[in-house]
């Protein structure tokens, strides 16, 4: 029976192809997952690093360069997702003219808070970029793979830590 | 926290990457973490009572050299049932991308995976064509860390991927504590004695002791008294040093890791005289919690650990005569050592094993946190 080895083959390519694909898709809905993880991993990192900043702000009343300090932290708490990497590098532009004492309570937290927005960011980065990465095969293309996911996007502001 | 670790080398091997695993362990231990490390050993093999075996290694020869490595379903099997049984928090693995035990916990975990670069692998090209391989693992990776500014660079250039730089710890207590050898360094005093020191594979080019060498034939005739204080493994004959020198030189052979805090509290000077291929300068960080003076060469690392020449006397590489001249400068002038040695101090607190581990276990959180889920194994561990 010469037909039977063609539907062997078939059968086979069908079953490898298939399996090929919900591993693809599987990688897919994961990597998409954890960027958007990620990205609320990052949000409340931020939000932490606004409120310290507002803290130490607030422990030297009438100085300018506090009132500055505590307007800045305001702003990166109430900005929308368009306004927000704009005012949260104003945030880390003040924070830098500060001289931030690592010794005192306010001020280690706000270093603390710098160093773990820098962590949570380049975690967001890594795997936004692993998603895109996946988002721009060919197959994943084709078979509209990434369909039920938004295309994430890059946070991308100056490092607090430099 | 529960912090499962990942050695893909075995532990009763001496290697950087073992002592680092280990330092960090015990020191995560000793704030109160829970802590698995999973490291490729037989099961009858004694080990630290928070070491799980893997099984036996096998000789695998790797990157220019033999690394001993567990791979296989077997090794598999195993990955599985200490990440089903761990219930951690965190995955921790060291070089996840040689075929290791790192590779498969990688592979077979899911969930916040924090990943330490060692070595600087520089070969791009090889890196290009594993690419889309190297990516499926990478992409499990939730956080990586670089452990010198040479592994970091590594990673932005050729893994398409940031890193955050945690350098090696270094036990200052341990270094600080420990007993000068009997009789060392002895007198030292303007013009005359002093000891310097060497620890390293004297016989390799790249550790400068030639340089170390000319500097000393050019020092030792017009200094009475100077004497060299040598250790590590090799074979001195087959140094064919000049007699001037060999008559006050005191080798240790290789030396045990107690026996080299030791060695570096028993010397006036500690030299350096690399000249290249160090992406950190381990041996400077403990030499300087050991309080002893350090003269390096000028390379990027060094210079970077010496807090740019603050911490550390540097001289340009492979310059015998400069070198001469710092050590005669040095010696001549102790108050000029204790600042040195004082600076020094201040800086490698920060490269103590406490402090570091803090900055490990800052990832761990953030990690987590970008995860938003503890560890599982990819799928119901197989039972054996």
């Amino acid at each position: 029976m010469p037909g039977m080895g063609w539907v062997i083959g078939v059968v086979a390519f069908v079953v490898v192809g298939a399996s090929y694909v919900t591993w693809v898709a599987g990688r897919v809905d994961r990597l998409h997952a954890r960027a958007a993880s990620a990205g609320r991993a990052l949000d409340s990192q931020l939000v932490r690093r606004a409120a310290a900043a507002a803290v130490l702000a607030e422990a030297a009343p009438g100085d300018p360069e506090s009132a500055d300090l505590y307007a800045a932290a305001r702003a990166a708490l109430d900005a929308r997702d368009d306004d927000r990497e704009a005012a949260e590098n104003d945030l880390t532009r003040l924070l830098r003219k500060q001289a931030l004492d690592p010794d005192t309570p306010d001020g280690a937290a706000v270093v603390a808070a710098g160093r773990r927005v820098a962590l949570a960011r380049q975690m967001h980065t890594d795997l936004v970029r692993g998603a895109l990465a996946v988002r721009g095969r060919p197959l994943v293309r084709l078979l509209r793979l990434n369909r039920k996911h938004p295309r994430p996007a890059y946070f991308d502001i100056d490092d607090p830590t430099e | 926290m529960r912090i499962g670790i990942v050695c893909p080398y075995s532990m009763d091997v001496p290697g950087g990457v073992q002592f680092h695993i280990r330092d960090l362990a015990e020191t995560l231990i000793s704030m109160g973490h829970e802590v698995s490390v999973l490291a490729p050993a037989d099961d009858d093999q004694p080990l630290p009572p928070y070491v799980v075996a893997a099984g036996r290694a096998v000789p695998v020869p790797y990157n220019g050299s033999v690394a001993r490595l567990n791979f296989g379903p077997l090794s598999a099997a195993r990955v599985r049932r200490w990440l089903h049984q761990g219930d951690f928090d965190v995955l921790h693995v060291h070089e996840p991308l040689a075929p290791s035990l790192s590779l498969l916990a990688v592979m077979s975990a899911r969930g916040p995976v924090v990943a330490t670069f060692h070595t600087a692998i520089t070969r791009s090209r090889a890196l290009a064509a594993v690419q889309g391989v190297l990516q499926v693992v990478l992409e499990r990776i939730t956080g990586r860390i670089a452990v010198s500014e040479l592994a970091r660079r590594v990673q932005v250039e050729h893994l398409d991927g940031g890193a955050v730089e945690i350098p090696n710890g270094v036990a200052v207590a341990q270094f600080a504590g420990a007993q000068p050898l009997a009789g060392w360094p002895g007198e030292c005093g303007p013009g005359h004695g002093g000891t310097v020191g060497f620890l390293g594979r004297f016989t390799e080019p790249r550790k400068g002791f030639d340089v170390l060498a000319k500097a000393l034939t050019e020092l030792m005739p017009r200094r009475p008294g100077l004497r060299l204080l040598l250790a590590g493994p090799g074979d001195l004959a087959d140094l064919d040093l000049p007699d001037v020198i060999a008559e006050r030189t005191t080798f240790l052979g290789k030396v045990s890791e107690q026996d080299k805090a030791r060695m570096l509290r028993s010397v006036d000077l500690y030299v350096a005289p690399n000249t290249g291929g160090e992406s950190f300068g381990m041996i400077l960080t403990e030499a300087m919690a050991a309080g002893a003076p350090v003269v390096a060469t000028d390379l990027d690392a060094f210079r970077r650990v010496l807090d740019g020449g603050r911490a550390g006397a540097l001289f340009p590489n492979g310059d015998s005569a400069a070198l001469a001249g710092t050590i005669r400068e040095l010696l001549d002038d102790a108050p000029r050592r204790k600042a040195l040695v004082e600076h020094a101090t201040r800086v490698v607190s920060g490269y103590d094993w406490p402090v570091v581990a803090e900055r490990v276990l800052e990832v761990y959180n953030s990690a987590i946190e970008a995860c938003g889920e503890t560890v599982r194994g990819a799928e119901p561990p197989t039972d054996w």
